[in-house]
């Protein structure tokens, strides 16, 4: 915390640039813990029921942190890309900067310091915040852990893209030297990167599959993560849910002069969660090292 | 007197795809093919036209820019100091904070009480924001946190186009005394003459990414010749310019020994040398001794 508290050299210019946007951080944070908590106490104020009104209120505040933290990457992301970075560039203060006694290259991991330190204490208790808010509501309809933003909240992977994010901020804003382009450029990269990654994430593991007679209930195990069903032939072929010829039988479903032996249920158990949330963590840090690589590469391009 | 404070070699800068920096010539090269040597100790006048190459040369001595080729050599970063054109500085800073930002970034160089003494003789309150101040009072913080790096080199950019004519007369006093106290070599760009003649004894002229003219204010002079009279062979003098109006020449020329001839002859001024070398982009460089790399 020193390195926020009483920083000296480089990081010190960095701290007294950044004072109003490192207040407004921690006001941020403040206000979220001080609502959550007042929600938890309005909501312990009807002890016993889930429907009052304190109650409605958390889950509808919960619903917005879990997208307000998955937006949070991309924030942090354009703060970097744009004023701490872009702006130096298009305002030229750059010339200021790197033509005094420290070295570009501590000059940019100075910013980048105090960037990790304020993203990993901020995330970090965002975080928390949002496990308090959770723990009234988890496991309900969307707050299961496998839910986009209980997901990455509740995990390493938030705290991952938002070291990402640092990295992207810094290596786009010296190409882009534009602030405001610097920053949406930074927003769609991060955007992206996240949208892939979501769309890949339950592939890392190998699913499990739950088989049951044909015409009986086949349910996901509690907890488990549904990913898809089928019919299966008597030559162990899969078959698509749909694949009954028409007519039905009066129960709906197949005829018996059908080739269905049975049905299949794919799913991600809950024990898949912290597997998982590793895999991605280790692809966005490797991510993130490569471009944190980039960006001092192109800075001693540029500066020697 | 020591060994050369800048020395450069066979130096370009070309501006890169999309990003034609360099005013005046669009994309392509902004120096081309300079070579020269300031001895240290020397105050340079580096003058030219807007868009010669003048900031050009002055990021590249500061090493902002890397050089496309050739090579420039000079003190490293702790050890110069450099104010760009526009003067830049942190506009949510007050000035106090700027003259602390100096002392975060040059620990062990840093002299506090200069910088103190250059802002509190302009009048300028230690707690007013750098975005509330002039562009005089911003020059002058600029030069407090350059002069106050104590530097071997000090680059200065166009430094006194911000500022009032007396306030410019009291800064390059502040200035010159604190480069003569410290021996302090100086580059100061300009494309005002008058800014900078009296206070430099050294010049470099810039013009269409070339150094065309190089030294001490003296030799340059007294290496040329401007002559009136009726029109006849200049052979074998060296002729930067000549102007003929009915039967009466006007030239000015580098003499190749005695000048003989029914011309009256004279010494230029300094605005003579430099206009007529402006006028003919012909006219071979001339570089005097000291100043060839």
């Amino acid at each position: 915390m020193s390195t926020l508290l009483s920083p000296t050299g480089p990081r010190w210019v960095v701290v007294r640039q950044h004072r109003t946007a490192l207040w407004t951080a921690a006001a941020a944070v403040a206000a979220s813990a001080a609502l959550v908590t007042a929600l938890r106490m309005w909501d312990d104020a009807v002890p016993g029921t889930n429907q009052d009104n304190g109650y409605a209120l958390l889950r509808i505040g919960m619903d917005y942190a879990a997208m307000l933290l998955l937006a949070l990457p991309l924030l942090i992301g354009a703060f970097v890309a744009g004023p701490m970075v872009a702006r130096e560039l298009e305002s030229g203060t750059y010339k200021l900067a790197l033509t005094q006694s420290v070295t570009p290259r501590r000059w940019l991991a100075s910013k980048l310091v105090i960037a990790v330190t304020v993203t990993a204490v901020g995330t970090l208790a965002l975080m928390g915040v949002f496990a308090l808010g959770r723990s009234r509501v988890a496991n309900e309809y969307l707050f299961s852990w496998d839910e986009r933003g209980t997901y990455e909240a509740t995990g390493t992977v938030l705290l991952s893209y938002c070291l990402l994010a640092v990295a992207v901020g810094a290596l786009v804003g010296q190409l882009v030297r534009r602030t405001l382009v610097a920053m949406a450029a930074t927003g769609v990269v991060l955007g992206v990167v996240q949208l892939v990654l979501t769309a890949l994430r339950w592939d890392f593991l190998p699913v499990r599959t739950l088989t049951g007679p044909y015409g009986a209930d086949l349910l996901v195990p509690d907890e488990g993560l549904y990913m898809d069903s089928g019919l299966i032939s008597t030559s162990g072929q899969r078959l698509p849910g749909w694949y009954c010829p028409e007519p039905l039988t009066e129960n709906g479903i197949c005829r018996s002069d059908v080739d269905i032996a049975a049905q299949y249920i794919d799913y991600h158990p809950a024990s898949h969660f912290w597997p998982t949330q590793l895999i991605e963590t280790g692809i966005v840090l490797a991510l993130t090292a490569l471009v944190l690589a980039a960006a001092f590469k192109v800075l001693r391009a540029r500066h020697a | 007197m020591t060994g050369p404070v800048i020395e450069a070699e066979g130096l370009g800068k070309r501006y890169g795809r999309g990003r034609g920096q360099a005013q005046g010539q669009g994309r392509g090269w902004a120096l081309r093919d300079c070579s020269f040597q300031l001895p240290a100790g020397r105050v340079c006048a580096l003058v030219g036209p807007n868009g010669a190459g003048k900031s050009t040369l002055l990021a590249l001595a500061a090493g902002l820019l890397r050089p496309t080729e050739g090579a420039i050599r000079g003190p490293g970063r702790d050890r110069l100091a450099y104010v760009a054109q526009d003067k830049p500085l942190y506009p949510q800073l007050t000035v106090d904070e700027t003259l602390r930002m100096g002392a975060e970034l040059n620990p062990g160089r840093w002299d506090a009480a200069t910088a103190r003494r250059i802002v509190t003789d302009g009048g300028l309150d230690p707690t007013t924001r750098v975005r509330a101040l002039s562009g005089g009072q911003r020059t002058r913080v600029a030069l407090a946190l350059a002069l106050a790096k104590r530097p071997e080199l000090l680059l200065l950019d166009e430094p006194m186009a911000d500022l009032d004519p007396l306030a410019r007369h009291q800064l390059m006093g502040a200035l010159m005394a604190d480069a003569a106290e410290h021996g302090t070599s100086v580059v100061m760009s300009s494309h005002i003459l008058t800014e900078l003649e009296g206070a430099c004894d050294h010049l470099l002229l810039v013009d269409g990414g070339r150094i065309r003219l190089g030294g001490p204010i003296d030799d340059l002079l007294a290496a040329h010749t401007l002559l009136t009279g009726p029109v006849a062979d200049l052979a074998p003098h060296t002729v930067v310019e000549s102007r003929t109006t009915g039967r009466q020449l006007t030239a000015l020329i580098r003499a190749q020994g005695r000048v003989d001839g029914p011309w009256e002859t004279a010494e230029p001024t300094l605005e003579e040398l430099l206009l007529a070398h402006l006028r003919s982009p012909q006219a071979p460089t001339l570089l005097t001794e000291g100043a060839t790399a």
